[in-house]
C-alpha cells in the first residue's frame, strides 16, 4: 500500500463529492484553456489573414483606423474611396516593389442561393482588381480544377460582366464556371439598384481567408458598377524593404496626400488585437473567478474529507504516520483532484472548441477569416501546470491542518 | 529474567479546564516487563485511558519520568514521541479505527507504509493465521463481525513486530465470546515476548492477564497478581 493507491482509494470514498470537486476545477480548467486557445488562435488568425492580403503597406482614405483595419480583412460597410489620381502618384515612388490598386463595394446577391440566409448573407464583397498586379501580391491564389471549374480563367480587364468567385460564396451559391450570377449594385448618387447578370469565368481554390467570400471583378467594370469611375478603396502596395525606419519614410512622405492614411501590416494586427483586447481582459477576468471558486471548493471539499477522517488521521500517527506522512497523503490527493480537473476540462475544451469558436463569433465579428480558437499542447500543457500550482495551494492548508494534529485528540474527537 | 520495557516513576498528566486544574493521573508508578500481560483497571475517569496514552507516548506527561525500551519520553515533543512509538509500539482500539476502503491485507500493511518497509506478502498472511483471518485477507472491513475487525487491527499492530501492544478497550464493541478470544490471542502474543498493555471495564477479563493495576482518581490503588 502506497501513498498514490491510498490517496485514490480515499478520494473515491466520496464519488460524488470528488466527481463535483473534479467538475469545478475542469471547468476552471476549460475556461482558462478556451481563453488560452483564443488568445493564440486569434493571433495566428490576424497573422494568416494578413498575411493573405499580401501586402505590407495600404494607403486607403483617412477614417476610422479600426473600421480601415476590418474593412481590409472582411468588407465592412461606410466605405471610404480614394481618388484615382493618388494610384499614379504613388506607384512611382522608389521604393515600392510593387503595388495593385483595389476598388472594394457591397452587392446584393439575387435569389442565387437555395438555402435560407439570414439578411445580412445576402450581401458579398465585390473586389475590383487589375489581375496582374493583383495576382503578384498573391501568389498562391489558384483557379479550381475538375468537372464544372476546367477551364476556368481571370477575366480580362477590359470585360464587362465577367467575375471569379471565391471558394466559399461559389459553393455557398452552388455556382460554377458558365454559370451566371446575379447581383443588385446601387450606384453612388443613383436612388434605384441595377441588376447586374455576371458570367462566372473562374472559382478559385479555397484559401481561408476573406478571400474566399469575396466576388472578383475586373477594377474598371466594378468601378463602372458602382458609379464611382474615378475613385480606388485601397492601394495594396509591397515595399522593397520593409522595416519600421523604411515605413515611416514611406508613411511621411505620402501622407501629405489629402484624405490619405498609410497604414502598415503591423499597424493593423496591433488594431484588430486593440479590438479584442476588452473582450480578453473581461474573459480572463471571468477565468480567474472561476480559478478561485476551483480553488476555494478543493479546500472545502479536502478540509471536509481531513475534518471527517480526523480519528483516522490519528490513528495513523498512532501507527508511526510522521508530520510530513499525513501532510504528503493530503496535498496527494488535493494534487490528484486538480491534475483530474486539469485533464477533464483540457478534453472538455478541447472537444467544445469549435462551440467556443461559434459563440465567441456569434458575439462579434472579429474580422479575420478561420479559425480563431487554437487549442495546443502548450495551451494544454500550461492549465495542467496551472491545475498543479492550485493543487499545491489548495492543499497546503488542509495538509497542515492534517498533519498537526495529535494522535490522542484525534482519536478521541473523531470517535 | 525479564527487563523492564516500561518504567514509569511519579507520572502525573494535568489539564487545564478552564480555569481548574484536572490531575487525570497524579503519581503513578509503575513498570512492565516484556512478555508481561497487564490490565488496567478502574471506573470510568479513573485515568486508564491517559495512562496508557502516556505508556505509549502518544501523550507527554506533565510530571515524573517515564523510560520506554530504553528512552526517556517525558520532555519530549510530538516529533519525537512518534520516533519511539514507530515500530516499537503497537495499537489496538475500541472502535477498531480500520480504513474502510482498503481490504484486510491493506489495513494490516498500512503501518509498513508509513515506516517506509517493504510489504511482504507472506508476513501479512503470517499474521493474519495468527489471529485466524487467513481467508478473510481481500475482505473489506463492513464485511467483517465485530470481533474480526479486532483481530484484523491486532493483525495490524503485530504487522511491524511491536515489543509493546497497547490495547484500549478492545472488547468494549465485542460480545462475551468474541471479547474472550481476543483475550485469548493477546496471552499467546504476551507468551512470545511482547509486552501487552490492556484497559477495560471488564473485570473478569482483566483478571485473564498476568497482572492487574486497578486506578481510582489518577493513582494506583491495587496491583494484584492472580
Amino acid at each position: 500500500m502506497r501513498y498514490l493507491s491510498l490517496a485514490v482509494k480515499n478520494l473515491r470514498r466520496r464519488v460524488v463529492r470528488t466527481a463535483l470537486t473534479v467538475a469545478g476545477v475542469g471547468l476552471a480548467v476549460a475556461v482558462a484553456v478556451s481563453l488560452g486557445g483564443f488568445v493564440l488562435g486569434y493571433r495566428a488568425a490576424i497573422d494568416r489573414s494578413i498575411d493573405m492580403l499580401g501586402f505590407q503597406v495600404m494607403i486607403m482614405a483617412k477614417g476610422c483606423p479600426y473600421e480601415a483595419a476590418t474593412m481590409m480583412l472582411k468588407g465592412g460597410s461606410g466605405l471610404l474611396y480614394l481618388p484615382d489620381d493618388s494610384y499614379a502618384k504613388v506607384k512611382g515612388d522608389a521604393d515600392i516593389a510593387s503595388i495593385t490598386p483595389v476598388f472594394v463595394g457591397i452587392a446584393q446577391k439575387e435569389a442565387g442561393s437555395i438555402r435560407d440566409e439570414g439578411s445580412e448573407k445576402t450581401f458579398t464583397v465585390v473586389d475590383g482588381v487589375d489581375v496582374p498586379s493583383f495576382l503578384s501580391m498573391k501568389p498562391w491564389l489558384k483557379l479550381k480544377t475538375g468537372p464544372g471549374y476546367d477551364g476556368g480563367k481571370w477575366f480580362g480587364p477590359a470585360s464587362k460582366d465577367e467575375i471569379v468567385l471565391g471558394y466559399e460564396i461559389a459553393e455557398f451559391e452552388q455556382r460554377k464556371v458558365g454559370d451566371s450570377f446575379y447581383a443588385t449594385i446601387t450606384p453612388a448618387g443613383k436612388p434605384d439598384p441595377v441588376r447586374h447578370e455576371f458570367k462566372v469565368s473562374g472559382v478559385l481554390e479555397r484559401t481561408g481567408t476573406q478571400d474566399d467570400g469575396t466576388v472578383f471583378m475586373p477594377i474598371d467594370a466594378a468601378r463602372a458598377a458602382f458609379n464611382r469611375p474615378r475613385q480606388l478603396t485601397i492601394l495594396g502596395i509591397k515595399l522593397k524593404q520593409f522595416n519600421l525606419f523604411t515605413m515611416r519614410e514611406f508613411e511621411s512622405r505620402w501622407l501629405k496626400l489629402p484624405e490619405v492614411q498609410v497604414v502598415s501590416l503591423q499597424q493593423v494586427k496591433n488594431t484588430l488585437i486593440g479590438l479584442v483586447a476588452t473582450a480578453q481582459t473581461m474573459v480572463a477576468a471571468v477565468a480567474i473567478i472561476a480559478v478561485v471558486v476551483a480553488l476555494i471548493g478543493v479546500i472545502n471539499t479536502i478540509l471536509m474529507s481531513v475534518y471527517e477522517r480526523t480519528a483516522e488521521i490519528g490513528v495513523m500517527k498512532a501507527l508511526g504516520a510522521r508530520r510530513g506522512d499525513v501532510f504528503q497523503l493530503i496535498w496527494l490527493e488535493t494534487l490528484m483532484i486538480c491534475v483530474a480537473g486539469a485533464v477533464v476540462g483540457s478534453i472538455g475544451a478541447w472537444v467544445g472548441a469549435s462551440l467556443v469558436e461559434r459563440a465567441i463569433k456569434s458575439l462579434a465579428d472579429f474580422g479575420v477569416s478561420g479559425s480563431i480558437v487554437r487549442i495546443t499542447p502548450g495551451v494544454v500543457g500550461y492549465a495542467v501546470l496551472g491545475a498543479v500550482i492550485l493543487g499545491f495551494f489548495a492543499g497546503l492548508y488542509p495538509a497542515w491542518r492534517a498533519s498537526s494534529m495529535r494522535p490522542v485528540e484525534a482519536i478521541r474527537e473523531g470517535a | 529474567m525479564n527487563e523492564n520495557i516500561i518504567e514509569a516513576r511519579g507520572l502525573k498528566r494535568h489539564y487545564l479546564r478552564g480555569i481548574e486544574t484536572v490531575k487525570a493521573l497524579d503519581g503513578v508508578d509503575l513498570a512492565i516487563k516484556e512478555g508481561e500481560m497487564v490490565s488496567i483497571l478502574g471506573p470510568s475517569g479513573s485515568g486508564k485511558t491517559t495512562l496508557i496514552n502516556l505508556l505509549s507516548c502518544l501523550d507527554a506527561p506533565t510530571q515524573g519520568s517515564l523510560t520506554v525500551s530504553g528512552k526517556q519520553v517525558a520532555g519530549l515533543s510530538e516529533d519525537e514521541l512518534v520516533e519511539i512509538r514507530r515500530g516499537v509500539l503497537g495499537f489496538v482500539f475500541q472502535q477498531f479505527h480500520l480504513l474502510p476502503t482498503l481490504t484486510v491485507a491493506e489495513n494490516v500493511e498500512l503501518p509498513l507504509t508509513f515506516l517506509g518497509r517493504p510489504v511482504d506478502p507472506k508476513k501479512t498472511r503470517e499474521v493474519l493465521a495468527l489471529v485466524g483471518l487467513s481467508d478473510r485477507a481481500d475482505h473489506l472491513p463492513r464485511e467483517l463481525s465485530g470481533g474480526q475487525m479486532q483481530r484484523v487491527a491486532i493483525a495490524r499492530a503485530l504487522i511491524v513486530e511491536p515489543k509493546i501492544l497497547v490495547a484500549d478497550e478492545p472488547t468494549g464493541n465485542l460480545d462475551k465470546a468474541a471479547g474472550e478470544a481476543i483475550f485469548e490471542l493477546f496471552k499467546r502474543l504476551a507468551r512470545q515476548g511482547i509486552a501487552i498493555i490492556i484497559t477495560t471495564h471488564n473485570v473478569a477479563l482483566g483478571y485473564e492477564a498476568d497482572r492487574v493495576v486497578t486506578l481510582e482518581d489518577g493513582r494506583i490503588v491495587k496491583e494484584e497478581l492472580p
